[in-house]
């Protein structure tokens, strides 16, 4: 008999725990995008708002990280893409893009998203978005894939920069246009170099690096660019601007520094030879580099570059600093902090 | 009618006992020839449930991917660090000799040195590679170090490297079929050869050979089963020294023992005429016919003495004996027999084999014990036998030791004790279905279940997984789809969120399938950059990702019409399986498409999934089976209900207990520990059947229920006692066993066999105390 008392209690218990996780909408393990690798699972940016980091990845997965705890807690977005990138204009207005060309928007720090564009058919992912102001902002992607909104992103007007072709494809693309239209948007579709990241820099200009060892600068919001020369090949993937230096970096460990005049390219030789994501500076007048195969650089104030340590199987992409000064990685393998 | 039978069988028989006698001899002879032709056979597939909807799904897509029938050899550098000239040399040797064992698919031979084991770089232009091991290898130091460098490129470390460095793998699946011979694969002899080619020849203070794999554990599994043989000397000893203590007569000592031993080649004898082989499971089969022989041996030489005692000739009480044991004697092992054929209601090769040998044992005990002894004990010359415990006791009238105990449990037969003894067998009963509800189904702890944790073959099973991302707990879902299904986005889309879903399952470690390598192929051709880590919309894309992905990777084949979802789980627990296969099954069933669909399972862990399924969904109406025909054989003998019903109920109070012990020691329901309980009501009925037997007939004259149970306690007790104690001998020398689930057996066994005893003379007679209560 106590045996059968117990059941009853047990059973009344869990009555009472299911109810409670059944008011909880859209958790089905079946059907939900919240899930609990989402966390260990492709992440590729972390944005800034205030003091949340809001980090971005795989399968349209949006994840906040608050000054409460430690933990990470996702949140559902309208889309199931790979988010590539994130942007904070403050604490609240925020956007993010990725594949199938998805723009998703925040107005509340990154706790609700709605849907601004998505456009699966062109076969192009976006891999950065930029807000001057709540109205004017712009986005760029693969084969020169670019975008302008200038109503906070009810509207994205496509552009295409022409200026960026190589002088070869424009005469091809001029000989083509007079022949052949279908041929040659269908060409011009393809023929420019993936933009991988687009930064505002301090003076108010645009930097914008690519594939093939494409830079080029903008100093009217991204309206006309003209290259810089970089004297390297392979393609750059990310840039930041530190005090008076600004940094690219790219392809097989190839990193290089110039002052701001963008025009005095300096290799960093570091000891890594696997593309080179993401940097930021670190706590003493040093930089933080990571990259793919799980590298984790330190490039000290006279530039010495080190290796701090190497995550086996593991491509790190983007970094964050926590308003507790945790330094927070992401990558193939999800969030993680890192501790030097 | 069946006395007239009986009597005119016996009267044909004993008229011609010389040549019946003669017939046995001869039958002996060429049966014990059959006998020494016996094999070992383990094959993979008798331990399967093959008409398992996931078996058919692991039957269907077998020699595609391999299934569950693998082995892996960790060669491990004992210095702990694997680059020097020495180790390559071996690993090179052990590779080439793995290679060429007979029986191993040479086409899926991977390890360091086969050439699908390749490395891709990504650089300014596209990519480059090459094989790992460089056509001009040589083991210089520079030759190691590109080694090295070609190892983490090539991403196999955790796979083929251990995650240390300190060994490396090969893996090799196994065919069914001899290729040389045509012959299904003897998988004992090819565990000898990897054992001899691969341990024998290599390992050294300096390399240490691991081996894992099922047919290794198969041929360890046989080696251990060969300690059975010492087990069985020892039990016929001990067993020896007890009938000889019961009958204090060498000649009545040695007849049952040997009419036993002539039942256990017959068995085996047998076994080779229908073409089975010895399993290490069935070679139970062998000690219970000995000990059943014996107990229903020790009731005829009791039976017979008796009379010769009264003053008969040994022929007319040997005929006598025949007379009264081959109805009682008969309707008990052909009980045993019953509830061993009730497992052939089990889907699963070697329980079948296991009823059928038990069976065919039980049955030839009817011919050795209940024939073939009385009509030999006829020759015998019984006169100067000595008067046995029991009847010297009665023959001094002072109630002495034995007496005294035979009185005391006939208290059990008053209804004062009846009462007392029936409610705390309520009380036990009370407990053990409890606890009984609370039993496992499956494998309870880590690597083979079969062998103990410290076994050599669970050692290494530890050493791969903790040096190795590798498990061996694999589960496999198959997905099924039209032929080129993979160059089309929403196909493999689909398969990715599977995927995606299933990872996001508790007790799910890892995933891989072509959709995952797929992105990751992606990322690769678009310079490595993790942003373009997704499955391309663009067709061409999609097809060049996939080009990149060899059928040897086991992702897809030939027309990528099958795709495997691989699931590496954390552990073989029946709740993991569980909580794996029921989200595995909700996912398809929500995902399945016309066109695409997601089959369970295939891999180690998907037959297992299909074990505990099929062993949980036999475990019902075997029980059914067993007690319906128990319950059939009872009535028709007794033709009494509540004879049945007093014999039945306490074997279903032990058979709850038995389940109860199960939950405390740990074991779980499994294909090993599955028929015990069948085995110990059809042998426990027969203490039951005995008692009752007598009793029954004194009832029926009219004498008082404790009067009857003393008068049958007195004929049959210590001959029932003595059947109790000598199953258990036999089946508790077992405990000692190098393998897992025979100790697991014997445990069960042993409490089956003495529990049963004791519920027929304490439980059996307090039921009847009430039942019969009016008779008085």
């Amino acid at each position: 008999m106590p045996y059968r008392m117990l059941r009853l209690v047990c059973a009344v218990g869990a009555l009472s725990v299911s109810a409670l996780v059944s008011a909880t909408p859209n958790l089905d393990p079946l059907t939900s995008q919240i899930q609990p690798l989402a966390v260990s699972s492709l992440v590729l940016d972390i944005g800034k708002a205030g003091d949340t980091l809001v980090a971005v990845g795989d399968k349209g997965h949006v994840l906040l990280h608050g000054s409460a705890d430690e933990a990470w807690h996702q949140v559902a977005t309208p889309v199931t893409s790979l988010l590539t990138k994130v942007f904070f204009l403050d604490a609240k207005l925020g956007w993010a893009v990725g594949h199938d060309a998805s723009i998703i928007h925040t107005r509340d720090g990154g706790q609700t998203w709605t849907v601004q564009m998505q456009a699966p058919e062109i076969e192009k992912p976006l891999f950065d978005v930029v807000f001057f102001n709540a109205n004017e902002g712009i986005a760029v992607g693969a084969y020169g894939l670019f975008y302008r909104t200038l109503d906070g992103g009810e509207h994205w007007q496509e552009e295409f920069h022409q200026e960026l072709l190589f002088e070869e494809d424009v005469a091809y693309l001029a000989d083509l246009k007079a022949n052949d239209e279908a041929a040659y948007l269908s060409e011009r579709a393809s023929l420019l170099a993936h933009f991988n990241r687009i930064l505002p820099l301090k003076d108010g200009r645009l930097l914008l690096v690519g594939e093939l060892g494409m830079l080029a600068v903008s100093a009217d919001k991204g309206r006309q660019f003209s290259r810089l020369e970089l004297n390297y090949e392979g393609s750059m993937f990310n840039a930041v601007e530190l005090d008076d230096a600004v940094y690219v970096m790219g392809l097989r460990g190839h990193v290089f520094k110039s002052d701001s005049s963008l025009q005095a390219w300096q290799p960093i030789a570091i000891p890594a030879s696997s593309s080179i994501n993401a940097a930021l500076a670190g706590e003493q007048d040093d930089l933080i580099l990571i990259g793919n195969a799980g590298v984790i650089i330190e490039v000290n104030g006279s530039g010495q570059a080190s290796l701090l340590a190497r995550r086996q199987g593991e491509n790190l992409v983007a970094m964050a600093r926590d308003a507790k000064g945790n330094l927070w990685l992401a990558g193939s393998q999800g969030l993680f902090i890192f501790k030097q | 009618m069946l006395e007239k039978l009986v009597n005119g069988f016996e009267t044909f028989l004993f008229r011609h006992r010389l040549l019946v006698i003669i017939g046995f001899a001869l039958m002996t002879l060429v049966l014990a020839y059959q006998a020494s032709q016996l094999k070992m056979d383990a094959a993979f597939v008798k331990n399967i449930p093959l008409n398992h909807s996931y078996m058919q799904t692991y039957l269907k897509h077998q020699k595609q991917f391999g299934g569950a029938n693998s082995i892996m050899v960790a060669v491990e550098d004992t210095s702990g660090n694997i680059f020097n000239a020495n180790y390559f040399d071996i690993l090179k040797n052990v590779h080439d000799q793995l290679f060429f064992i007979p029986g191993v698919d040479r086409s899926q031979v991977k390890s360091l040195f086969s050439p699908s084991t390749r490395f891709t770089e990504i650089v300014e232009d596209g990519f480059a590679g090459g094989p790992v091991i460089p056509a001009d290898f040589s083991t210089s130091e520079a030759g190691l170090e590109t080694v090295r460098n070609n190892i983490e490129k090539a991403g196999i470390v955790g796979r083929l490297i251990a995650n240390d460095y300190s060994a490396a793998m090969l893996t090799a699946q196994l065919m069914d079929f001899d290729p040389q011979t045509g012959k299904p694969l003897d998988t004992i002899a090819f565990a000898a050869q990897l054992e001899k080619e691969l341990r024998g020849k290599f390992e050294t203070d300096k390399v240490k050979i691991h081996i894992i794999g099922f047919a290794k554990m198969a041929g360890d599994v046989a080696d251990g089963a060969k300690g059975v043989l010492l087990f069985f000397l020892i039990a016929i000893l001990v067993t020896a020294v007890m009938v000889y203590l019961f009958s204090k007569s060498v000649v009545l000592t040695l007849l049952p023992l040997v009419c036993s031993l002539i039942a256990v080649v017959w068995q085996l004898g047998l076994l080779t005429v229908i073409g089975f082989g010895l399993d290490p499971m069935s070679i139970l089969v062998p000690f219970l016919v000995f000990a059943i022989g014996v107990s229903h041996g020790v009731q005829m030489i009791n039976a017979v003495r008796r009379r010769v005692l009264d003053g008969q000739t040994s022929k007319a009480a040997a005929a006598s004996a025949f007379r009264s044991l081959l109805v009682p004697g008969g309707v008990a092992l052909l009980s045993d027999t019953v509830g061993f054929l009730t497992l052939l209601s089990i889907d699963i090769g070697i329980i079948r084999e296991l009823a059928i040998s038990a069976s065919l044992g039980v049955a030839v005990i009817i011919l050795t014990n209940l024939i073939l002894l009385p009509l030999v004990l006829s020759f015998a010359n019984l006169k100067g036998a000595k008067t046995p415990v029991a009847q010297r006791a009665e023959a001094c009238g002072a109630p002495t030791g034995v007496d005294w105990i035979w009185r005391t449990l006939s208290r059990f037969a008053t209804p004062k004790y009846a009462l007392m003894v029936l409610l705390a067998t309520a009380v036990l009963y009370g407990f053990g279905f409890q606890q009984a509800g609370q039993m496992k189904i499956g494998d309870l702890k880590g690597g083979a279940p079969a062998l103990h944790q410290d076994s050599r073959y669970n050692q290494d099973t530890f050493y791969i997984t903790d040096h190795f991302s590798i498990t061996t707990d694999v589960m496999t879902i198959i997905v099924e789809a039209p032929p080129e299904a993979c160059t089309y986005h929403d196909v493999l889309a689909q398969i990715d969120e599977y995927e995606w879903l299933m990872s996001n399952t508790p007790g799910v470690e890892s995933t891989a399938s072509l959709a995952s390598i797929a992105k990751k192929v992606n990322a690769g051709f678009n310079e490595g950059n993790p942003k373009w880590q997704v499955l391309p919309r663009n067709t061409a894309s999609l097809v060049q990702a996939i080009g990149r992905i060899p059928t040897t990777s086991g992702l897809l084949n030939g027309d990528c019409s099958v795709m495997p979802v691989y699931l590496f789980l954390k552990d073989h627990k029946a709740e993991t399986i569980e909580v794996v296969v029921a989200k595995a099954k909700a996912l398809a069933a929500k995902m399945d498409t016309d066109s695409l669909k997601f089959k369970l399972a295939s891999g180690p862990v998907g037959v297992m999934a299909a074990t505990n399924e099929a062993v949980a969904a036999a475990q019902l109406p075997m029980m059914l089976y067993v007690y319906g025909a128990v319950f059939v054989l009872c009535l028709m003998s007794f033709k009494s209900l509540r004879a049945t019903i007093a014999v039945i109920l306490p074997l279903y109070v032990v058979s709850t207990l038995a389940q109860a012990l199960m939950t405390r020691l740990d074991i779980g329901l499994a294909v090993s520990t599955l028929p015990v309980i069948a085995l110990g009501v059809g042998i426990g009925v027969d203490y039951g059947i005995y008692i009752l037997s007598t009793m029954s007939v004194k009832l029926r004259a009219g004498m008082a229920v404790q009067q009857a149970y003393y008068e049958a306690l007195v004929e049959r007790g210590s001959a029932v006692i003595f059947t109790g104690l000598t199953l258990a001998i036999g089946v508790s020398t077992w405990f000692f066993s190098a393998l897992k689930f025979q100790m697991d057996m014997g445990i069960l066994l042993t409490f089956m066999f003495l529990v049963n005893m004791l519920g027929a003379i304490i439980i059996l007679p307090s039921l009847a105390a009430i039942f019969w209560r009016k008779a008085r």
